[in-house]
């Protein structure tokens, strides 16, 4: 019994680490700039397809995974600057072309790569034996990139320059513009590092299991579900709530199925939303 | 006196429609954005273009036109009838998804097209059985009936027991779908009669990617076997990667359809070494069955840059000759339209298990129109992933490589790879309390400085 609560703890933790990454860079742009990015899944899956190409034509896997995650900000500078900027008043203009965006690049993808999957080389091989539970340390390794990632986005925000103006134009954009801190700026800073995380979650993930276009669907519906959980623009409620949902997710295969797994993590998402409908963290306004 | 104009006069507009016919349309049909639709368009422009430099089908040229099924009943519908009555497709070949199959079943009795198609669920042959009239333009090409994998799957099994391993308890992983349900009817007998249990049938939605969990949990149950019976899924390639990382004591083995893409070892990264997979199809790259499926194969790769995504090229490349074939026979036998979809189904129904036609591989149909299986016609020959290649391993008459156990499952070995390797497999106790222990400090930081 103690080998199947340490096993469900162990992995319920390894899936959540990607999850908080990915819904962490969600919560922040709407928390700042008020954005329902619904291309963040396809930035989730670019960084991945990016590092691939890379490899493929013989550049290093660290350069390669370095250089994909700045793909994804990159292209989600791009998006804002190009798509989201001109219509970023208009929230529902927002969601239907970052939501168009993400269908015209998932469909690009499967034409180009298909729509069976493809790995990114894993940075380290070999497992752990964990009192009996052996995972590989690929997993590990995403888990505590991902905790120190969440950690030094903290204290980017709590403790920089930059990060405390990001901070004052979630709390209130008008006066922090009286204050003269240059808003657009911010949005396209933040934009870069909502992007970046995206990014990142993708090539962990791509390592762990497989890259494919549809990832990206999955990646965003998971991004969402757990930002409404957590309460939307709640940096600290998304996190909790990847915890929530990954461990759901890791209960469900165990003692239900695994075909009964993403039925039980949208039903707890729905029973909680019922109960609190502004999310664990969320407030109303 | 007037019913013999109006004779004549459909007589002539018959016999103008056949002289009017220009080109020979075939219509392929199936998932564009996979492998296995790919495939199927590929080879049979492939087939249309050898078949165009060698003067056509009785002399008109052979246009191929594409319909996207986007795996999806509703689009396959509109899709066929398009090609069928738009494009006014000849013969159309391909599809894949047993239920999109069932759906286009349908608008191919309605359209009266001869479908030289692909799936293999027994819900099809069924169909023809049960009403040859309506059903009997459908024949299967590219595989097997479904029935015939559990054949194949349990013919496996005994191939490993004889050669090495000793597996009396499986795991099996399966696509929560029609087709493995067909499978796994026919397979519980059968290895019922062989003494062997089945610890846990899992069924795994599409694009399920968390196997690290099943295969530590068929550990837990001491299965000798991980089954995959994985076509939809379409996470074959994830399921291989984390069982050649993680190195369980249990062999791999199955119908992984992922597998046979000549591609897969690399999309693993490696980790597929050693699975052993059914070859769907008869037919493998590295293993060609005839002298047309290596010329084929090499054909393809010179028009294409790389080898046949999927078994279904082969059937697709072999759909396009059997018809020309039949129609072919059809015009020879004095037939007045050849072309005739009620025509060239009596033609086609000539290649039966006595009269095998030779292709890319040994094509005849059974009376209910799905293909013959065995080792003299098409079946699921025993394959294995070694060192970046794909080797039929089993029946012999076929086989071009020997099995390999992969060297973790080895007693001795598995005690070499610890030495090579300690800190791997050193069990480090209390790693993962203090995992839990660093994630809830992480969060409680986060807590404590968004405060």
């Amino acid at each position: 019994m103690i080998e199947l609560a340490l096993k469900i703890l162990i992995f319920g933790a390894v899936v959540s680490g990607i999850w908080a990454l990915v819904a962490s860079g969600f919560s922040l742009i709407f928390g700042v700039a008020r954005i329902l990015n619904f291309a963040h899944g396809t930035l989730f899956v670019l960084s991945a397809y990016f590092g691939i190409v890379l490899i493929k034509y013989g550049i290093n896997n660290y350069i390669a995974f370095v250089l994909g995650i700045l793909f994804a900000g990159v292209i989600g500078v791009i998006i804002f600057r190009l798509t989201i900027s001109p219509i970023k008043t208009h929230e529902v203009m927002v969601v239907i072309v970052t939501l168009a965006i993400a269908l015209l690049v998932e469909q690009f993808l499967l034409l180009i790569f298909g729509e069976h999957g493809i790995s990114f080389p894993s940075l380290i091989g070999g497992i752990q034996n964990i009192d009996g539970v052996r995972i590989t340390n690929i997993r590990i390794l995403s888990f505590f990139v991902a905790m120190a990632t969440l950690i030094l986005l903290e204290v980017f925000i709590t403790r920089t320059k930059t990060g405390k103006m990001i901070n004052a134009t979630s709390q209130d954009m008008e006066a922090a513009m009286l204050m003269g801190i240059d808003v657009d700026r911010i949005y396209l800073i933040t934009m870069f590092i909502s992007s970046i995380l995206a990014g990142l979650g993708g090539l962990l993930y791509s390592q762990i299991f497989a890259t494919t276009p549809i990832v990206s669907v999955k990646a965003l519906i998971y991004a969402f579900a757990i930002v409404i959980l957590g309460g939307l623009g709640s940096l600290r409620g998304s996190i909790i709530a990847s915890f929530i949902v990954g461990y759901v997710i890791v209960v469900t295969i165990t003692f239900l199925g695994a075909r009964w797994s993403e039925f039980v993590m949208l039903l707890t998402i729905i029973s909680i939303l019922v109960v609190k409908p502004t999310g664990l963290f969320g407030v109303e306004e | 006196m007037r019913w013999i104009v109006v004779l004549i006069i459909i007589l002539a507009s018959t016999s103008a429609n056949v002289v009017a016919k220009d080109k020979v349309v075939i219509g392929v049909i199936g998932p564009m954005s996979l492998p296995e639709g790919q495939a199927e368009k590929n080879a049979a422009m492939l087939a249309a273009e050898e078949i165009n430099k060698e003067g056509g089908i009785l002399g008109l040229p052979v246009e191929v036109v594409v319909g996207d099924t986007k795996l999806n009943p509703d689009s396959a519908t509109a899709e066929f009838r398009r090609l069928a009555t738009v494009e006014k497709a000849d013969m159309i070949t391909g599809g894949f998804s047993s239920g999109v199959m069932l759906a286009m079943m349908e608008t191919m009795a309605e359209t009266k097209t001869v479908f030289l198609s692909d799936a293999s669920s027994p819900a099809h042959p069924a169909k023809v059985a049960e009403d040859y009239e309506k059903y009997k333009y459908w024949f299967r090409i590219s595989q097997n009936n479904g029935t015939t994998f559990a054949w194949d799957l349990a013919d496996m099994i005994d191939f490993l027991n004889a050669n090495g391993l000793k597996i009396k308890k499986v795991y099996v992983i399966r696509d929560e779908h029609i087709w493995t349900d067909a499978v796994m009817k026919d397979l519980k007998p059968l290895l019922e009669k062989r003494g062997i249990e089945i610890v846990k049938d899992v069924q795994i939605p599409k694009g399920y990617t968390e196997y690290e969990q099943l295969i530590d949990e068929a550990e837990s149950l001491d299965a000798d076997l991980i089954m995959p019976i994985l076509a939809i899924a379409g996470t074959g390639d994830v399921l291989a990667k984390q069982w050649g990382t993680l190195k369980p004591k249990i062999m791999l083995a199955g119908h992984d359809l992922a597998a046979i893409d000549p591609g897969f070892f690399d999309k693993t990264d490696g980790m597929a070494n050693y699975e052993v997979f059914i070859a769907d199809g008869g037919a493998l790259v590295t293993a060609p069955p005839t002298e047309m499926c290596k010329k084929f194969i090499e054909a393809y790769k010179q028009k294409y840059g790389h080898y046949p995504e999927s078994h279904q090229a082969y059937g697709a490349y072999d759909a396009v000759y059997i018809y020309k074939k039949a129609v072919e026979e059809a015009s020879k036998a004095g037939e007045q339209n050849p072309f005739d979809p009620d025509v060239v189904v009596k033609y086609l129904e000539k290649y039966n298990p006595e009269n095998p036609i030779k292709l890319t591989r040994t094509i005849a149909f059974h009376k209910n129109h799905a293909l013959a299986w065995g080792d003299n016609y098409v079946r699921n020959w025993i394959s294995q992933w070694q060192d970046g290649k794909q080797y039929i391993i089993s029946p012999k008459t076929v086989a071009n490589g020997e099995f390999k156990i992969p060297s973790w499952l080895t007693q001795k070995e598995q005690e070499e790879e610890e030495q090579k390797t300690p800190e791997t497999t050193k069990a480090t106790p209390g790693f993962g309390v203090l995992t839990a222990i660093v994630g809830l400090l992480g969060v409680a930081l986060l807590r404590r400085k968004m405060k």
